[in-house]
């Protein structure tokens, strides 16, 4: 049974159908890449998808739970979080505090443990920034987790917001254009950490123009076109399809 | 790695011990035939002092809803005005015109917070939606009908004469005037530190990393799980509170309410204040708030040194109080004390 | 007085509302800024006006003129000194400097002008119709006989002439048609090569000569005093979101609503609260911000 699968998803803006009658369907444990020209749809899709907008028509379905058009913030809950193609940090507060808010569930993040500032709350809080600083350091930040995340370089950035996803212990992750504005270096190292995540059963969905990184992380890719399904498959086979060709390369592989 | 580095809880505990210990001694001023004796000059600097200290809470919750978690409230005054009308209706026993209910102060008070509270939770669930600038006028706008409710019902709210006859619980325990206005001084000025420690441990918590998310990225808050919604409407609750606790002291202490009191500009003053001082800093938006009420304290004294008509006085000072409002947002965005990084503004 | 009076004083009210709300919305949509200190400009308009008159003996079009260009003069002069220069900072730090522009605006006019209240001696005629039957129901009196006062013309009669002058300048001249392209979208206007900040100016000192003579005519109509201005900001605002953000024609549209239903709530309540038909205005703008954020045709007002 798939973990995540969108059926018939369709969204319109002003008349322009952004996505149309899209499905496409997850396994627990994949890695799977979404490409397309601009315009195919798959921010739309991502956003439809992570609650950031609802869809008009069509059902999304997470873990066979119908989570159609729920909150971004309850979907975070079920195990579903995105990150987004214009990396948005929390620019006003530091990389160590952008990290540490998203730690689930906690209880100083209730009214009455904060004013009275329980032992539990402490506790948990000694946990969430051991966790946060353990992540921070693994993607390299740790120089860095006093300074405002408005100080960071793009790919930086992208790292931290990986960071803070990370955080929540997602089962499905969504990575909007994660190589955007990144140089070679960090992509790699990115791809790595993708890759590794995956390889620890995380199952996780990248949407990417830099083709070449993605078509060798990947299980499978999707391809969209005007908000429609193109063609999908292994990489290799897509790659080879007349109509990817075409449509999205333009005869020109980058 | 302590506890002691994650939780700054510095000054909020010395803030809370002090608060308790101003209340102890203004307790001992008001229920022992201890006596203060306070020169005539510094009279002026305690009654400032008191205003200050009502005002405090003002800002404070002001704070917690734009500083902390970027909601643009217009309409302060308003919290403060139905939480002083509602605390002045329920405890007044002779009133000249409007409801006086007689019943004990401290129900009273009680029931101007909740009702304060209560307008937050309406203004909240209808308005907490809206962009930011919109968000102010509908506030503002909140207001302004509230204020033309209390002019415009004479028999329940007693028109511009307002509501007379509320009980001045310290005044009522203490005879001799000076002592008066120190115990009041000392009892509202430990409400206010007790206030400072209580939103301090909030922002200081978990729960002030949530407020500041959203006043950073609120869509970014909620993809990593938060529900925005419930923490900008406890916020904006907790400040109208806040804003009815200080309106309830207010009537306690002044022993009418009148529409004179709640106008525009005391919704300008506390702004200014915070402003000026630094939002998102708790001890910065007090000390910018004492910089404007300072000016106040000039222009009683500048009133008795100038050949000016008071009203020509008051306009001047208004004049100034507007231009210093400009001035901070153009030249120090942050306020004097406050963070431009985490403000997010360039200076 | 019957219903039928109060549609008149209606759409005397809503014709002085409509002429600065047009500026008002214009300003919101350009310049992307709710401009508080708005309201000042109209004082500073009728004030001009009122010395004007009081000072030549010339006949009232030049004082109307003479405020006009005052008001154009003053709008000019603030956005360049106080809005201009922040102008990347965002819709609030904006609000919040007209706001304590405002404050020191009305401050000043009072050091200046005093507190009493003045207003612009014209002579008046009164055509009366008395011939209308009533058409009582309850308390109300739906028809009644009623007047039309000259100086009710005038204001009616200037209201017409601007919005058929606003419509030609932002359909059939270059200005005007950049406006509308800026107000869509300023990052294409930019695109296409309009000077952004050439039209802003145009903006400031369009809205000024409005709130010139909105206030002028409000001197003339009524009085002013310092707190004139200030006490018709709601009313503008209300008006201009009432007919959607930005939108010149809703804010028409919007304006006449808000002053028939100042003047009808004027008719109903009782006349110890006559002056709780202010927060009328107030309630009307909180609910439409509600019920419908974009108003009668414009943008949305709520977040994403």
């Amino acid at each position: 049974m798939s973990l995540l699968s969108a059926d018939g998803i369709t969204k319109e803006f002003g008349g322009l159908r952004a996505i149309d009658d899209l499905s496409v369907s997850i396994d627990e444990g994949e890695l799977v890449g979404v490409m397309g020209p601009n315009g195919a749809g798959k921010s739309t899709f991502f956003n439809c998808v992570s609650g950031v907008i609802p869809p008009d028509n069509g059902t999304v379905t997470l873990r066979g739970t119908d989570v159609t058009g729920d909150s971004p913030e309850s979907l975070a809950h079920r195990g579903l979080v995105r990150t987004f193609q214009d990396t948005r940090e929390l620019e006003t507060m530091t990389v160590r505090d952008n990290v540490r808010l998203a730690a689930p569930d906690q209880s100083g993040e209730r009214t009455l443990p904060a004013l009275l500032r329980s032992d539990e709350m402490k506790n948990e809080e000694v946990a969430v920034r051991r966790r946060a600083d353990q992540l921070i350091e693994t993607f390299e930040l740790d120089h860095l987790a006093d300074e405002y995340s408005s100080n960071l370089s793009g790919g930086q950035r992208k790292l931290l917001e990986l960071a803070r996803t990370l955080m929540l212990d997602p089962d499905v992750l969504m990575l909007d254009e994660p190589f955007a504005g990144v140089n070679p270096t960090l992509t790699n190292e990115i791809a790595d950490h993708v890759r590794g995540l995956n390889d620890d059963g995380m199952t996780v969905v990248i949407i990417e123009h830099e083709l070449e990184t993605l078509t060798s992380l990947v299980d499978r890719l999707v391809v969209l076109q005007q908000g429609r399904l193109l063609v999908e498959g292994e990489p290799g086979v897509v790659l080879e399809d007349e109509r990817v060709i075409d449509a999205y390369l333009g005869g020109d592989v980058e | 790695m302590s506890v002691r580095d994650r939780l700054p809880s510095g000054h909020g505990n010395t803030a809370l011990l002090a608060g308790i210990g101003c209340l102890l001694v203004g307790g001992l001023f008001s229920l022992t035939p201890l006596q203060a004796e306070l020169p005539s000059v510094l009279y002026v600097f305690v009654e400032v002092g008191i205003t200050f200290a009502i005002y405090g809470m003002l800002v404070l919750g002001l704070d917690l809803q734009y500083g902390h978690t970027g909601l643009v409230n217009f309409g302060h005054v308003v919290f403060f005005a139905v939480g002083a009308y509602a605390t002045a209706m329920v405890a007044a026993q002779d009133t000249f015109s409007g409801i006086g209910l007689g019943y004990p102060w401290p129900l009273a008070l009680l029931v101007g917070v909740i009702a304060a509270a209560l307008l937050g939770v309406v203004v909240s669930a209808t308005s907490i939606r809206l962009r930011d600038d919109f968000l102010a006028i509908v506030t503002l706008a909140t207001a302004e009908i509230f204020h033309s409710i209390f002019v415009n019902f004479e028999g329940i709210f007693g028109g511009n004469v307002g509501i007379l006859g509320v009980p001045r619980p310290i005044a009522g325990l203490v005879g001799d005037a000076d002592t008066r206005v120190v115990a009041t001084l000392l009892v509202l000025g430990g409400v206010t530190l007790i206030t400072l420690a209580t939103v301090t441990r909030l922002t200081d918590a978990p729960y002030g990393r949530v407020l500041r998310a959203i006043r950073a990225d609120e869509l970014v808050t909620r993809s990593v799980g938060k529900s925005t919604i419930t923490y900008k409407t406890q916020a904006f609750v907790y400040g109208a509170a806040l804003a009815g606790l200080a309106g309830g002291l207010f009537a306690l202490y002044n022993g009418a309410v009148a529409p004179g009191f709640f106008t525009i500009q005391v919704t300008v003053t506390v702004w200014i204040g915070m402003l000026l001082g630094g939002a998102a800093n708790h001890r910065a938006v007090l000390a910018g708030l004492a910089i404007i009420m300072g000016l106040r304290l000039i222009s009683r004294f500048g009133l008795g040194v100038t050949p000016v008509s008071g009203d020509v006085f008051a306009a001047l000072r208004l004049v100034v109080v507007g231009l210093i409002l400009v001035a901070v947002i153009r030249f120090r965005p942050a306020g004097i004390w406050g963070d431009p990084q985490e403000l997010g503004v360039d200076r | 007085m019957g219903l039928l009076q109060e549609a008149i004083f209606g759409v005397v009210t809503g014709s002085y509302i409509a002429i600065a709300a047009i500026g008002f919305t214009l300003i919101y949509g350009i310049v992307n800024m709710i401009n508080f200190a708005y309201g000042e400009y109209l004082t500073l308009g009728a004030f001009v006006g009122f010395f004007t008159a009081s000072t030549l003996p010339g006949p009232l079009p030049v004082a109307v003129v003479v405020a006009m260009a005052g008001g154009g003069v003053v709008s000019i002069a603030l956005a360049r000194g106080f809005f201009t220069p922040i102008n990347d900072t965002g819709p609030v730090p904006m609000l919040l400097t007209s706001i304590g522009l405002g404050i020191a605006i009305r401050n000043a006019i009072r050091l200046f002008g005093g507190r009493s209240a003045r207003y612009i001696e014209t002579e008046t005629s009164t055509i009366r119709f008395n011939a209308v039957p009533d058409a009582a129901v309850g308390s109300i009196d739906l028809l009644g006989g009623f007047f039309v006062t000259s100086e009710h013309l005038i204001v009616v009669g200037s209201a017409v002439a601007v919005f058929l002058s606003v419509h030609l300048l932002l359909t059939r001249t270059e200005v005007g048609i950049a406006m509308r392209a800026m107000g869509d979208d300023e990052d294409l206007a930019r695109v296409r090569g309009i000077d952004t900040q050439l039209i802003r100016d145009s903006v400031w000192l369009l809205a000024g000569v409005l709130a010139g003579l909105s206030g002028v005519l409000l001197a003339i109509q009524t009085n002013v005093s310092p707190t004139t201005g200030f006490s018709h900001i709601l009313q503008i605002l209300s008006a201009a979101i009432l007919g959607g953000a930005g939108s010149p024609y809703g804010a028409i549209v919007g304006a006449y609503v808000i002053g028939l239903a100042l003047a009808f709530s004027t008719a109903v309540l009782p006349s110890s609260m006559t002056s709780l038909s202010s927060a009328v205005a107030f309630a009307i703008l909180i609910v439409v911000l509600l019920v419908r954020p974009s108003g009668i045709a414009g943008t949305e007002v709520r977040k994403a």
